[in-house]
């Protein structure tokens, strides 16, 4: 009896302790919206200027340049001013990420779509990715690099 | 009293208060709504706590003990011989004949009378014309209406913010000086705001690559913008902050790029001697940046600070030397101001200081023997000066008024002051407003 005890709790034992791996996949979460309509909060100044970064250069901005920029817009009292500035500096840099204009009319449909992902992490409504779809088939003047701009100069690009 | 008679006398006092106009102490009427005496006014806070004995005392370093030298630090602005011996600062030879004292009225013991004598809410109290009483929330906007929003509020038509601009030396708390939290005022009437040591110097790399859009191209970005933007519930009104016309960001956009690249390219004209740029400070890059405010956009209304003094706290010379620096540039913008053909004898410049300081000096010693000095509240730090000055036949000329036994005016005065150079003084409700216009200063 005293055996079969000793030999259920060495079982027990054996079995019972096992390493535990943590997994950790280098991936940020992001939100998917469903729609606009559930971004309600504005981005500070901070988050705008990283996300915009991010956004634009698919890389992570350095600190000291992002307090730069947060001390920049601070600096300047109509936010849309400061903003419209750094944007364009952005959008013109030679390190921007931008698809060529061969490439968005390559496959329209989807550069739309990834176009509203990338700025404002959702889906188009069908009505949206008619009428940008339409803009950019009747504009040949139309670039990536304009359409960057407007998305992130736009109101829903100022909230998550 | 019977209630028939009270109410009939109660009846007449209301009706005699509306016909009445308001008479002031000095036992002149406010001006007729609408009516201006210029139409545009640079409100200098003159800041960093300035003490009279250093300024309109002219005691120099006099005033501690050891030293003997007296004198006229601020030649650009007042009259008096300038010091001549004990230097502790370097001399910079004014850039104006006649000193600003001859061309306006100097208030010579105006009071800070009540509140905490703290750098941001001596610029509350002068920007909103109410005295605080307690420490104040740095991180929001001022409880009481701006002069600002009452500008833009009770001028009809109502003004541009491209005609109110408060541009500081500094970060911080005066951020949020350029409108109220207050529900009938607010961001809608408030000022645009600069602070141009950081948009002069971060701008330099951070719109380095910014190209001026041909119109088309603004067109087409408008276009998609504003399609994205009415698929969007909330507008610019929801986000905090002054927001201006499409029209006139794209001019206040411009200015900055073209102000930056005046300033890399050496073309920025600059308020030191011989425009050399080693002698900038704080202060006189904000009125350098100042000017290029006023000569581009002819605002009706523009406030801007100096700030570099309140090194006093640590270093008495220094201070000097800051309060030297900004005399000068004080005297340049009004320079500039009688250069220009729209701004030259049709505005006015009122300088005061937020504060002033300790009469007793604190023990941190500098260089040359002299003791720093802070501002804690006491009678002293609640001494200040104002000055009024504009063209003749609208300003009273070469005028002196007030003494230590009797002091004229008080800090919550600027406002009023500049309501009543602007002509809506009298549309200003009843309540808001503590203070009353320095009429003295007025033909």
């Amino acid at each position: 009896m005293k055996y079969s005890i000793l030999t259920i709790l060495g079982i027990l034992l054996f079995f019972s302790c096992k390493k535990e791996y943590r997994y950790i996949y280098d991936v940020e979460n992001e939100v998917v919206y469903e729609s606009n309509s559930e971004k309600n909060k504005q981005k500070s100044s901070a988050q705008f200027i990283s996300i915009l970064y991010s956004n634009l250069f698919q890389t992570s901005i350095s600190l000291q340049e992002s307090n730069q920029l947060s001390e920049l817009r601070m600096a300047v009292g109509d936010k849309q001013v400061a903003d419209n500035l750094i944007i364009n500096n952005y959008v013109n840099s030679a390190g921007v990420n931008l698809p060529t204009d061969a490439d968005m009319r390559a496959d329209i449909p989807k550069f739309v779509e990834k176009t509203y992902i990338r700025f404002y992490l959702r889906k188009p409504t069908p009505y949206e990715a008619k009428f940008l779809k339409e803009e950019i088939e009747n504009d040949p003047g139309l670039t990536p690099k304009l359409i960057y701009a407007a998305f992130a100069e736009s109101n829903e690009y100022k909230f998550y | 009293m019977k209630r028939r008679d009270f109410i009939k006398n109660t009846g007449l006092i209301a009706t005699a208060s509306i016909a009445a106009p308001y008479i002031l102490p000095t036992g002149r009427l406010f001006a007729a709504s609408g009516t201006r005496i210029v139409n545009h006014v640079v409100f200098v806070l003159f800041a960093g706590g300035l003490r009279n004995q250093e300024t309109v005392d002219k005691l120099y370093v006099s005033a501690q003990s050891g030293f003997s030298s007296s004198g006229n630090i601020m030649p650009n602005m007042l009259t008096g011989a300038t010091p001549t011996n004990q230097l502790v600062h370097t001399p910079w030879t004014p850039i104006l004949t006649n000193p600003l004292q001859q061309k306006g009225t100097l208030f010579k013991e105006v009071r800070y009378a009540q509140g905490p004598t703290g750098h941001y809410n001596g610029h509350t109290v002068a920007i909103t014309g109410r005295y605080t009483e307690t420490g104040l929330n740095l991180n929001t906007n001022p409880e009481f209406p701006t002069i600002f929003e009452y500008y833009r509020k009770h001028n009809s038509p109502g003004e541009s913010a491209l005609n109110a601009w408060w541009l500081s030396e500094g970060l911080g708390p005066y951020t949020t000086l350029n409108y109220s939290a207050h529900p009938s005022y607010g961001p809608t009437y408030g000022a645009n705001y600069l602070r141009p040591a950081s948009v002069l110097e971060l701008g330099l790399t951070a719109f380095n690559q910014a190209v001026n859009y041909q119109p088309d191209d603004v067109a087409r970005i408008n276009k998609i913008k504003n399609f994205l933007n009415n698929n969007f519930d909330k507008t610019i009104a929801d986000l905090p902050g002054i927001f201006n016309t499409d029209g006139d960001r794209d001019l206040i956009r411009q200015f900055i790029l073209d102000t930056v690249d005046k300033a890399s390219t050496g073309q920025l004209p600059l308020p030191t001697p011989g425009n050399n740029p080693n002698f900038l400070t704080g202060d006189l890059i904000n009125i350098a940046a100042s000017w290029q405010v006023m000569e581009t956009f002819k605002p009706e209304l523009m406030v801007i600070n100096t700030f570099n003094s309140d090194i006093c706290h640590q270093n008495y010379s220094s201070h000097l030397g800051a309060l030297h620096a900004a005399d000068y540039g004080i005297g340049w913008l009004w320079n500039k101001i009688q250069s220009d053909p729209v701004l030259a004898n049709d505005t006015i410049m009122i300088c005061m200081p937020e504060h002033g300081r300790n009469l007793q000096p604190n023990n941190i010693v500098d260089n040359n023997g002299l003791r720093a000095i802070d501002h804690t509240g006491d009678d002293n730090s609640r001494r200040i000066f104002a000055m009024v000055v504009g063209p003749s036949g609208k300003v009273v000329q070469n005028q002196t008024v007030g003494s230590v036994s009797n002091p004229v005016g008080q800090a919550i005065d600027v406002v009023p002051t500049i309501a009543h150079i602007l002509g809506f003084l009298p549309d200003i409700p009843g309540g808001y407003l503590n203070g009353s216009p320095l009429l003295q200063a007025f033909v």
